[in-house]
């Protein structure tokens, strides 16, 4: 009570008229600036101005002078200026959209769906026609239907993936950077966890625990946080000890908003071109666990289409062709952007 | 202690005549570099134009972004890839050195125009001994081979004062010191003979004690070698240490060139006039000082008229619509204002430039009637620190930063804290507001032990009452907040306001306060110059209400011009609301000015502690003595005659007679032992 008492009678204590010694901006005009050299209204020559005036004091306006230099460059803007400037990023960007909305199209246009009776006997291996638009696979099923689906499962996986991976990489990158007393404890974990190839958790956890897309989504979210969380942790050291964030200790400020509020905005560009660049890894590392048979197959993805179509290749060359369109379009817009973005992200590029 | 320097004395008026005789060695005439930044055209030199006389010593002044260093870069052929010289020449030896190709340039830059550059921690290769750099040098352009080359190199390295040359010779950068380094790099400069050396702020990172002898080296080879200096710098009281002649740059040009003493005791243009009278060390304790507003124009704009207009309250009309040209004031005196044309009204120079002349640097006005809180009989002490010992790291590596110390801060006074840098002030600043944490010692805040565990009100209470102001105004703030969440930050902590507009208005006022429009809370802090930026960050502080604010060298990483902006404000803010501060510095004249007591620190260690006059007066302390010989005085024939101390710690045998912290007068407090202070009582006469 006593606190709240004293808080009180200094607000008051501060609503006392300030008397600014050094500057009044009580007196600072509201109206909309001009386009001014110095803020004030001068006749464009001297000629129009009376020689005797012209070496007469001028008015001294302090808020003139105080607004003489401030630059209006923006960070972002200028990141996102700069990422305009690569067209390659920007086109293949645009055929990745097209591309995603596409996969929902096509199932819609397509004449069957990846739930299509099989038929390996009379449909096997039809090569792309009016029909099939892309071709049957061995079992006698409209390959157009499973590319796509295949396509959109795959993306998402992807994506939900990444994200999963940036999200837990980032929370725990920040905390392992800037707590120093906990820097001993992540990093024996990472040691422990990172020492032993991800391949053989991976086996593990699908014989124990089951194949399908969920469990193994998690699975490669609960190890892909590693490398994040180390980049995440490294960067985080060059911003630790700047003084703005002794200056929040100062103010008490709580380590979630300092981590947040202080650090984190400064990696944004880090995160970004990281997320970029896990999202081609996701979908090759897909295609790997479906290889050593650590997926669930009776939905179609991307890794699974590839794995089947490399056995026929020759023979039945289309099923390999279109799923590796659409991979490499995928890898390729994805180095691209990551590599785009992570120029414009320089500042020294700003220039 | 030894006196490291003669007495000398320097007569200006025969370098005059000696300059007038003279045909210019370098000459730039009009010269205008442009630089291309993210599309836009940066006039950072706007036709200026200098000579160059030989074996003289011009100083080139000016802030940061005045071009000081663009203009001489021009000189080396060292401009950025993205700015080019799009107008003038600039003679030197019968050639134009702006139509240089870079095969030629070979022949000149380093051979005879060398440049020393402003941090020695980054322009030596930490993978190659310090001795392979040097005669790396002396072998390109003296044609020295094998023995003779590293012979010479050694001879450098004693040239430039470094002890133990042999040795020295073997080792990497990391092993030396910043002054060391700076002595290397400027053998490195000197090992070819050039001509003419350009230094740029060669000492603005180094210590003053460490400036001074810099400053003495770079003197004495310019002696020996009959070299041609241009000085560049941003410290007024260096250019009256070396200058022969200086120039005054303001956005791109120069505004003002004269002989030293007639640029320090008979400058015309209003800037000049400006930077000198914004000296803290002319300033009367109590008293404003005569600060410039506003920062300097952005170049990206176009300037019409002169630059300065805007903030100079000298200014006429004409100011705002033509570039002054250059009036003559003596033939050695050149001003570019319009104050000097016969139709401008009659002006005084103000005040303070004429009490450059008469101040002797000993006595200095003081406000008779100005309040000194600690010499309140009723005093009441906020900050007591008792035995403090602040250590850092553990086992082998323990190092120890502060140790014993003790102090009482009273409210309302300003307690300066001035040492060198890595002599534990700024960790002492840090142990008060608790970021670093005490290894030992006990600290109080109004009686109450604010160190180790204490309850979570007293914490709350202890960071609403204990605030700090950071000295770079570009590391301090959240590049990424807007203003209005930097300087809020406090009050969502703790929850210091009952509703969003509550906040606002607090933050509104707080800006208000520290003399910035409440319209930039939506800014970003990148939109602000470095004095608005400090002031900033102490709004941040100020919001909390606090009593007591630790200013952790506020001023040193400003331009001159915003000083004393900053400096003034601070003293409004102390009147205004009745706050303690704890000034940290390691410039004791900035010290003087506003400080009522002044605590010296050493190696972790508080050795003297005095009211600041008294300190000024009767410095006893062997080290006090030493720092305060090294202070750089704007006055050239004071700073050219000053005697420098070097202080050597080895003169203390503390082996058998033990040092004790004693109060050798009222208030006057000191390190040493009983044999030292028998000897400090006799020297007060005691």
């Amino acid at each position: 009570m006593a606190a709240k008492k004293e808080r009180k009678k200094t607000v008051q204590e501060l609503e006392a008229p300030v008397v600014n010694l050094n500057v009044k901006y009580n007196t600072v005009d509201t109206e909309p600036k001009k386009e001014r050299p110095y803020g004030r209204e001068y006749p464009k020559s001297r000629n129009k101005m009376p020689e005797k005036q012209l070496f007469e004091f001028a008015e001294y306006h302090p808020q003139d002078a105080e607004r003489t230099g401030y630059s209006n460059y923006s960070y972002w803007k200028s990141v996102w200026a700069n990422f305009l400037k690569k067209k390659p990023a920007v086109i293949m960007s645009c055929v990745f959209i097209a591309l995603f909305i596409f996969t929902f199209v096509a199932s819609a246009i397509g004449k069957y769906d990846i739930y299509m009776a099989t038929d390996p006997i009379n449909r096997a291996y039809i090569a792309p026609n009016s029909e099939y638009w892309f071709g049957t696979n061995a079992i006698g099923q409209d390959y157009w239907a499973q590319v796509w689906y295949a396509t959109r499962a795959s993306i998402l996986l992807a994506v939900l993936v990444s994200l999963g991976q940036i999200v837990v990489g980032v929370i725990i990158g920040l905390v392992w950077g800037y707590v120093r007393s906990l820097d001993r404890f992540f990093t024996e974990l990472y040691n422990l966890i990172d020492n032993i190839p991800t391949i053989i958790y991976m086996t593990l956890i699908a014989l124990m625990i089951g194949k399908n897309m969920v469990t193994m989504g998690i699975a490669m979210v609960g190890f892909g946080w590693l490398g994040t969380a180390r980049n995440v942790r490294n960067l985080v050291f060059m911003y630790r000890d700047r003084e703005y964030n002794l200056a929040s200790r100062c103010l008490g400020t709580k380590l979630g908003r300092i981590l947040f509020r202080n650090i984190f905005p400064y990696l944004v560009s880090v995160i970004i071109l990281r997320m970029a660049l896990a999202i081609p890894g996701t979908i090759a590392y897909e295609t790997t666990l479906t290889y050593l048979g650590l997926m669930d197959i009776t939905k179609p993805s991307l890794g699974m289409l590839l794995s089947t179509a490399r056995s026929v290749f020759p023979r039945a060359s289309y099923t390999l062709i279109f799923p590796a369109i659409i991979v490499s379009i995928i890898t390729i817009t994805f180095y691209l952007v990551g590599n785009a973005f992570s120029d414009a992200c320089d500042p020294r590029n700003h220039v | 202690m030894s006196e490291a320097r003669n007495l000398q004395t320097v007569d200006f008026d025969a370098r005059a005549r000696q300059v007038l005789s003279q045909q210019p060695l370098l000459s730039a005439k009009d010269v205008e570099v442009t630089f291309s930044l993210r599309g836009n055209k940066l006039v950072a030199i706007r036709r200026a134009s200098l000579d160059l006389y030989e074996g003289e010593t011009l100083a080139i002044v000016g802030e940061s972004g005045s071009g000081k260093s663009v203009f001489t870069k021009c000189f080396v052929g060292m401009l950025d890839k993205n700015g080019s010289i799009t107008h003038g020449s600039i003679e030197y030896d019968g050639m134009d050195l702006t139509e240089l190709t870079e095969k030629q340039w070979l022949s000149v830059r380093g051979k005879k125009i060398a440049m020393v550059t402003q941090d020695p921690m980054t322009s030596l290769n930490p993978l190659k001994t310090i001795g392979k750099q040097i005669q790396e040098s002396v072998e390109l352009h003296q044609g020295l081979r094998g023995a003779a080359a590293k012979a010479e190199t050694i001879r450098m390295l004693e040239a430039v004062g470094i002890p133990d040359p042999e040795r020295r010779y073997k080792q990497y950068p990391h092993e030396f010191s910043g002054g060391m380094r700076q002595r290397v790099v400027t053998a490195i400069a000197v090992a070819c003979r050039p001509q003419i050396l350009i230094c740029d702020e060669p000492t603005t990172a180094l210590d003053v004690t460490i400036q001074a002898q810099i400053l003495d080296l770079i003197r004495r080879l310019q002696k020996e070698q009959n070299m041609t200096i241009i000085y560049i710098t941003h410290d007024l009281g260096v250019v009256a240490n070396v200058a022969d002649r200086v120039a005054v740059m303001y956005a791109g040009q120069v505004i003002e060139i004269g002989m030293a003493n007639e640029v320090f005791f008979d400058p015309w243009h209003p800037y000049t006039w400006a930077l000198l009278s914004a000296l803290p060390q002319l300033g009367i304790k109590g008293e404003k000082l005569p600060a410039i507003d506003g920062t300097p124009p952005n170049l990206f704009n176009k300037i019409v008229g002169d630059a300065f207009a805007p903030r100079n309250k000298h200014a006429l009309n004409i100011d705002f619509l033509e570039e002054p040209p250059m009036y003559e004031v003596t033939a050695t005196h050149e001003v570019k204002a319009w104050l000097r044309d016969p139709r401008a009204p009659k002006v005084e120079q103000p005040h303070a430039i004429k009490l450059l002349e008469s101040q002797d640097g000993k006595s200095k006005g003081t406000d008779p009637n100005a309040y000194h809180p600690h010499l309140d009989p009723n005093r009441q002490p906020l900050i007591e620190v008792k035995n403090m010992q602040v250590t850092f790291g553990s086992g082998r590596k323990k190092f120890v930063a502060v140790n014993d110390v003790n102090f009482t801060i009273y409210k309302g006074e300003t307690f300066a804290l001035v040492g060198e840098s890595g002599s534990g002030k700024t960790t002492i600043g840090r142990a008060l507001v608790r970021i670093n944490p005490i290894t030992a010692g006990e600290v109080y805040l109004e009686g109450q032990k604010i160190n180790g565990k204490i309850s979570k009100a007293q914490d709350l209470n202890v960071i609403r009452s204990c605030q700090m102001i950071f000295q770079d105004p570009m590391a301090s703030l959240n590049e990424r907040a807007k203003v209005d969440y930097i300087v809020s930050e406090g009050l969502i902590n703790h929850h210091l306001y009952s509703s969003e507009q509550e906040r606002q208005e607090k933050v509104q006022k707080a800006l208000e306060e520290v003399g910035l429009l409440p319209e930039f809370s939506s800014r970003f802090p990148h939109e602000f110059s470095g004095g608005q930026r400090q002031r900033i960050g102490i709004a941040r502080a100020l919001i909390m209400e606090p009593k007591f604010i630790v200013a952790d060298e506020p001023i040193s990483a400003l331009d001159v011009s915003i000083r004393a902006q900053v400096l003034n404000l601070l003293n409004d803010l102390k009147q205004k609301r009745g706050l303690t501060y704890m000034f940290i510095a390691h410039d004791l004249s900035v010290v003087r000015f506003i400080s009522d007591r002044i605590a010296v620190i050493h190696k972790g260690r508080i050795v003297e502690l005095a009211e600041a006059e008294e300190l000024f007066l009767h410095p006893l302390h062997p080290y006090t003595q030493a720092l305060l010989s090294a202070v750089p005085n704007p006055n050239p024939y004071l700073e050219r005659t000053k005697q420098l101390l070097v202080y050597d710690p080895s003169i203390h045998d503390y082996s058998t007679d033990k040092p004790v912290w004693e109060e050798i007068l009222p208030d006057h407090f000191i390190y040493g032992n009983q044999r030292e202070l028998d000897g400090y009582r006799k020297k007060l006469g005691l």
